[in-house]
């Protein structure tokens, strides 16, 4: 398949955040039920970050040495417009679910106490659920448009 | 609102320019090869300002190049 260097780095890059945040998340949902981050998860999240940034910066010199690097041109940078787009409306809506899904555990919180809380460790992998997701379309919209074309 | 088509000329044009390629194409209007593939294969429409780069670079008219299709009857 014949791709540009744009393209490239935009499949590398949505290959690693897959398989870095899959290995993530298969982890913390297994810890759903405790309440706060303690040494062994937040120590996760914190690999998963730098894993992320390391695969990213190999991927990208080995791209770089094989083939070579290319400036965006306009049709790269329209493509990059319409999938932020398209991931905006994502996140929004993803967003959007999230705070009603707080506003309701808040008020049957209070209506039983003790017994519904929102885990600030659900929380906060929630959120970071909806913002992978979020990214991963971004990356998957603009393979999309490179293959189908803008017309 | 009826969206017209643009067509072009651009492999014809390339086959007459000695048979200038893609890449070469490219590098004159400053674009990507990959580019000149989608707007040869009608994917994509350029800026204006390309459009233009891309006639110059053959030394023809805009229309040379790229032709409007009215969809209306």
């Amino acid at each position: 398949m014949d791709m540009s260097y744009q393209e490239k780095s935009t499949l590398g890059s949505l290959l690693a955040m897959l398989v870095v945040y899959a290995y993530y998340f298969a982890n913390a949902f297994r810890h759903l039920g405790q309440s706060q981050f303690d040494g062994g998860t937040l120590g996760r999240l914190i690999f998963t970050v730098i894993a992320i940034i390391v695969i990213e910066i190999v991927y990208h010199i080995a791209l770089a040495i094989r083939s070579k690097p290319e400036p965006k041109d306009e049709r790269d940078i329209l493509i990059e417009c319409k999938a932020y787009r398209t991931a905006y409306f994502a996140m929004f809506s993803g967003m959007s679910l999230v705070i009603a899904w707080l506003i309701v555990a808040g008020v049957a919180s209070v209506a039983a106490p003790g017994r519904i809380s929102v885990a600030p460790f659900l929380m906060v992998n929630i959120i970071l659920l909806v913002l992978v997701l979020t990214e991963l379309l971004h990356f998957a919209a603009q393979l999309f448009y490179y293959r189908r074309g803008l017309r | 609102m009826n969206k017209g088509r643009i067509t072009n000329n651009i492999r014809r044009l390339r086959f007459n320019s000695s048979e200038m390629t893609q890449q070469e194409l490219a590098e004159k209007v400053g674009v990507t090869r990959q580019t000149v593939i989608a707007i040869e294969g009608d994917k994509y429409s350029p800026s204006l300002e390309v459009a233009f780069r891309i006639a110059h670079a053959f030394g023809v008219p805009l229309e040379g190049v790229f032709q409007y299709e009215s969809s209306d009857p």
